[in-house]
């Protein structure tokens, strides 16, 4: 396994327990969903695995997370990096006072020398060609699914195996969506990168993904491949807002109280 | 007019100067968004180790200066392990509280190691004036000026075009999404801290060379202050800009206003500047400003 999570705790501020014991494990080359309901602990799993939770109080109290076989749960976010593991964190973090160029350098940082940066800048220009003519431009001004485009293009200058994406769809127009899907597809299928990606856009997440885990209140509650996850009558209910029908689901009818989610029970 | 023109050139190298502190200011401000208000009092810290070297030592200025501006660069990294590291992830106040609280403290160690009394700095550079035509400068401050334009152009060569530097301003962005990226946050900042250590060791040579000084020259920290916030916290290159416009301003102020109000006008005049700066463009001239998309 690529990355492993086993009975994973974390707790923020010594005292406020987020992850209650979570299983997780993505495999070379996959691209794992990781859906779920807001407050759920998506974040916090990756920044878990990241290494991201320290700067914010977070610490992981127990389990074992496991990365290419080695334990990583005390390391620094940089030797993260420099091992093939990068976070792309939510809301489109672009540096925003630096240009297109700029932002994408300073995601080579583990790189050796300048002409390795040269060509792999040039590879992640071939994926995004859009950002070619931009490369000048001031970030802060691009449009959203430019900046989206940015941060994963950013997170490609490390060269790396897995990359964690939080939120790609937020804020951003459909067809946009399906066309970042549609890269990190592509990335898994030429680079052989594995992706796990954090989504409440569960239809288009589980339209490529491997596999998926669906969590709640700090806890994995769903697993399964991708289409058995779409054919789930649960996911249908509350993530893809289909009635047990498989029709389109009307207002009228909502009654969530009548079907109670079975994994909590 | 000849006094007029010699106001206003002596005033331009003496905003250089001030740029030279707001450059140490600014180098700080941009990776660890600490405003560091004790800038000042590590500038006498400097012009104290060179006189120490110098005077009570006896040390020859080949080995002297370079040894004052490594232990400057020390004493920046140092100041950052030990006092700020530890406030990582506090909020805004807390740092402006301990700035300040390091500013009272070194001057409390300044007297205590070097006294009251008033020293005689060295002079590590030429004395001799500069006399174009009818107007005379100051060596030291003519050399200085030169320097600060040097400095300027390589320090924004290195924020803007080498990788380091990237990651350094990557950093003044966002500290969470620098350390997404792989780059060692706290590193940076000490980087910063030691840059801004030696910048000011240098504007101390320049500003006491030869001249007679006590702990007292750490006011050029508040006379720099205008400079940094016209110039905008985060521009380096709008330092010396900023410096040549307050420089010229203080020439400009103490030919016109000082007969008038029997002088002491340009001493307020750069902070006239700056409240006025405050209140109509809070960022500065080349600050960065908050971007929104509409």
């Amino acid at each position: 396994m690529l990355l492993e999570l086993t009975n994973v705790e974390v707790v923020y501020s010594d005292v406020i327990l987020v992850l209650k014991g979570v299983n997780l494990s993505v495999a070379e080359g996959h691209i794992v969903a990781l859906l779920g309901a807001n407050g759920a602990g998506k974040t916090t799993t990756l920044k878990a695995i990241s290494g991201l939770l320290r700067s914010e109080d977070g610490e992981v109290t127990s389990g074992s997370i496991q990365f290419q076989g080695v334990p990583i749960h005390t390391e620094e976010p940089q030797n993260l990096v420099r091992r093939g593991l990068v976070q792309v964190v939510e809301g489109r973090r672009i540096l925003p006072h630096m240009t297109v160029e700029q932002n994408l350098l300073v995601g080579s940082k583990v790189l050796k020398d300048r002409a390795e940066r040269r060509q792999v800048l040039d590879k992640v220009y071939g994926y995004f060609p859009k950002l070619v003519n931009l490369r000048a431009r001031v970030s802060g001004y691009l449009s959203g699914g430019e900046q989206q485009m940015l941060v994963i293009g950013r997170a490609l200058m490390a060269r790396p195996r897995l990359i964690l994406l939080d939120e790609p769809s937020l804020g951003l127009a459909p067809m946009i969506v399906t066309e970042i899907f549609e890269l990190v597809e592509s990335l898994r299928r030429q680079e052989g990168i594995a992706f796990l990606v954090v989504e409440q856009n569960a239809n288009v997440a589980l339209a490529v993904a491997d596999h998926g885990y669906v969590m709640e209140n700090g806890r994995i509650v769903l697993y399964g491949t991708g289409p058995e996850l779409r054919e789930n009558e649960d996911i249908k209910e509350f993530y893809l807002g289909m009635s047990i029908s498989g029709h389109g689901k009307s207002f009228k009818d909502v009654k969530h109280y009548k079907r109670r989610k079975r994994w909590l029970g | 007019m000849t006094s007029l023109l010699s106001q206003v050139a002596n005033g331009a190298l003496t905003g250089l100067l001030y740029a030279l502190v707001a450059m140490s200011f600014v180098i700080i401000y941009r990776s660890a968004r600490v405003f560091n208000f004790a800038q000042g009092e590590i500038v006498v810290v400097g012009a104290f180790l060179v006189w120490t070297l110098m005077s009570a030592f006896d040390l020859p200025v080949w080995a002297a200066v370079p040894l004052a501006l490594l232990a400057s660069v020390l004493l920046g990294v140092l100041i950052e392990r030990v006092i700020l590291r530890s406030l990582v992830g506090e909020e805004l106040f807390a740092f402006v509280m301990v700035t300040i609280g390091l500013l009272i403290f070194i001057r409390g160690v300044v007297l205590v190691a070097w006294g009251p009394e008033v020293r005689f700095f060295p002079a590590v550079l030429p004395m001799a004036a500069v006399k174009v035509g009818a107007l005379v400068f100051d060596r030291a401050m003519v050399i200085g000026g030169a320097l600060t334009l040097v400095v300027a152009a390589a320090m924004s060569w290195f924020f803007n075009r080498t990788q380091l530097g990237l990651e350094m301003t990557a950093v003044a962005e966002d500290h969470q999404t620098a350390l997404s990226l792989g780059i060692p946050v706290t590193r940076s900042i000490a980087v910063a801290w030691g840059i801004s250590g030696l910048l000011s060791t240098v504007a101390a040579i320049i500003f006491l060379n030869g001249k007679g000084m006590t702990f007292l020259a750490s006011d050029i920290g508040f006379a720099a202050l205008p400079v940094a916030l016209l110039a905008g916290l985060e521009s380096i290159g709008g330092v010396v800009l900023g410096g040549l416009i307050v420089g010229i301003a203080l020439g400009l102020a103490s030919y016109f206003l000082d007969p008038i109000f029997n002088g002491g006008v340009a001493a307020v005049f750069p902070f006239v500047i700056m409240v006025i700066v405050l209140l109509i463009r809070p960022t500065g001239l080349f600050g960065w400003k908050t971007i929104e998309r509409i």
